[in-house]
């Protein structure tokens, strides 16, 4: 479960990126981030695996409060996240392999262990062909699905998308989408960043909108044309693979997306902070 | 077992730099072996020195030179005053001719020099054996006012002296190991400053995985280390080839009939290697200790 209490970001020069922003994503559900350019979407990412910390509020990620764990445990935090970037973040001199088993060499699995977690990321994504190639030979596409591929590598409680389809055509960007739903359909929460209306209206979910660093909306959509999902796709058959249920949706569906600000915010997650984690 | 896949993936990555980046490592190579191979040869040097003064201490003598008109009954009789002094081990008596034919016996080269000479051109004396452990005793100063003695030549006067020399040799090696090895630091630490600068997109990502920063830093502090110890290497490769170079033109010659030459340990060139190694990894975890990667 992410929450968000009241969380102010402001930069030095008084330029504010979010602004009292209070919101809660149950675990296993699929959230769009969505607003302008400059709204606060990627700072509101970032804060997540606290790659930035709030001037004021808090922030829970699994019960944890993000904002004040200790340098040291920053690490153990974000193996629990997998993050995929709009610009892939692919190291070019590295083997798709090398690039999405970082991981597991941080958590000192052997090399075959690698392998075999390399191969089903990769299958997961389709690409389990391109092993040994290296990035700078795939596609833009195949580049994308070897970034999810290392940021689902570790069967992580969260992912988090920033703007993963900005730099894909339609086409494309329809089958990276599809496979952040087949993600989140077996238990993954999923929070996907995008300034892409028409992607939301099509697929639905539930949606945050950013204005100008405040959370303007928080609504649930009901899909114009959701894609066919399959739990299992490119999952290996003989593996045993627990698809755990659809999370029960608190939210029933709303209206359509509509311009902001025309339409009330919906009021959700603004109880108080748990106490933090001890420890 | 995680800590030795850390290190096994700690190495293999510093080695993958240290061949893609093989010019700049190879500067930091070449610096620290030149200091090492400065410091290597003082330590040789010394080491030599010290050796040779050591094995002439325990053969520590003192050799009385009489006046050419002292007679061989004189020398005879010096010689058995010479048996009860105190701290004596062995008197011989040389005489005039016998120092001559020891002389052309040794350098026959210069045998010309004491022939055809009136008079015998060296002079008679009595080489005297001492215990090394024995005290200075006082009967040279008694020695030196007799008539028949012209000079006392003692060898503990003059190693004295060169032990002194060995210990500025000493000093000025260690100095300049300490001067040339902090070149070599520096360098190796602006090395690795920017290999690091040139992995910051992979780092970014280690980061995001959730990689500790000892994880992070372990391939650079592997490859300072690794670049010292190929520097430590090649210093005592090259001071090897040197030592055989001269080892080979000084075989039969005075010099190594003097001094003895022999080459650093097995343990001494395993101490410069890991001080090559250690001075890498220094230099590795100095220039990223600040470095916020």
């Amino acid at each position: 479960m992410i929450q968000f209490f009241h969380v102010t970001k402001k930069y030095p020069g008084g330029q504010s990126a979010l602004d009292d922003v209070t919101f809660e994503i149950p675990r296993g559900q699929f959230v769009f981030l969505t607003g302008a350019s400059g709204a606060g979407k990627t700072t509101l990412l970032r804060m997540i695996f606290r790659e930035e910390v709030p001037t004021s509020g808090q922030i829970l990620v699994n019960g944890r409060n993000v904002s004040s764990i200790p340098q040291a445990k920053i690490p153990y935090l974000r193996r629990t996240i997998g993050v995929v970037f709009q610009d892939f973040r692919l190291i070019p001199r590295k083997t798709v392999f090398e690039n999405v088993t970082y991981l597991p060499r941080v958590l000192g699995v052997d090399l075959n262990g690698q392998k075999k977690l390399a191969y089903q990321a990769l299958r997961r994504v389709g690409l389990a062909h391109r092993l040994n190639a290296f990035p700078p030979e795939l596609s833009g596409g195949e580049q994308q699905r070897v970034a999810i591929a290392r940021a689902l590598i570790n069967e992580p409680d969260i992912l988090i998308a920033d703007e993963p389809t900005g730099n894909l055509d339609p086409d494309l960007s329809w089958e990276i989408l599809r496979l952040f739903l087949e993600v989140n359909l077996r238990g993954t929460t999923v929070i996907l960043a995008t300034h892409d209306r028409d992607t939301i209206h099509r697929i639905g979910r539930r949606v945050l909108t950013l204005d100008h660093g405040r959370l303007a909306l928080d609504q649930e959509l009901v899909g114009t044309d959701p894609p066919a999902l399959d739990p299992l796709a490119n999952l290996e058959v003989e593996e045993e693979v627990e698809v755990p249920e659809a999370p029960a949706d608190p939210h029933p569906p709303g209206p359509p997306l509509p311009t902001p600000p025309s339409l009330p915010r919906r009021e959700r997650g603004e109880s108080e902070p748990p106490e933090e984690e001890p420890g | 077992m995680r800590f030795v896949h850390a290190l096994l993936y700690f190495f293999r990555e510093a080695a993958v730099n240290l061949l893609r980046g093989w010019k700049v490592s190879l500067l930091a190579v070449l610096t620290i072996a030149v200091s090492l191979f400065v410091g290597g040869a003082f330590l040789v040097v010394s080491g030599n020195l010290s050796g040779s003064i050591e094995r002439w201490r325990n053969e520590v003598r003192v050799v009385v030179y009489l006046k050419p008109e002292a007679t061989e009954a004189d020398l005879r009789r010096l010689a058995a005053e010479a048996r009860r002094l105190p701290g004596v081990t062995s008197v011989e008596p040389v005489t005039a001719a016998q120092a001559r034919d020891r002389f052309k016996d040794v350098f026959p080269g210069l045998s010309d020099l004491v022939s055809g000479w009136q008079d015998e051109p060296l002079p008679a004396s009595l080489e005297i054996g001492l215990d090394p452990k024995a005290a200075k005793s006082s009967w040279q100063e008694s020695w030196r006012g007799r008539p028949e003695v012209d000079l006392i030549d003692d060898d503990r006067e003059w190693l004295g002296q060169l032990e002194a020399a060995v210990a500025v040799v000493r000093a000025v090696g260690l100095a300049l190991l300490g001067g040339l090895l902090g070149a070599a630091i520096f360098t190796i630490a602006s090395v690795i400053r920017l290999t690091a600068y040139l992995h910051h997109e992979e780092i970014e990502v280690m980061r995001l995985v959730g990689a500790t920063e000892f994880f992070i830093r372990g391939p650079f502090y592997a490859e300072g280390f690794l670049q010292g110890l190929l520097g430590g290497a090649l210093a005592s490769g090259a001071l090897y080839g040197v030592y055989q170079l001269i080892h080979a033109r000084s075989e039969g010659s005075l010099f190594s009939a003097v001094l003895a030459l022999d080459f650093l340990s097995p343990q001494q060139v395993a101490f410069l290697i890991l001080l090559g190694g250690l001075a890498g990894l220094f230099g590795a975890v100095v220039s990223l200790r600040r470095e916020a990667l």
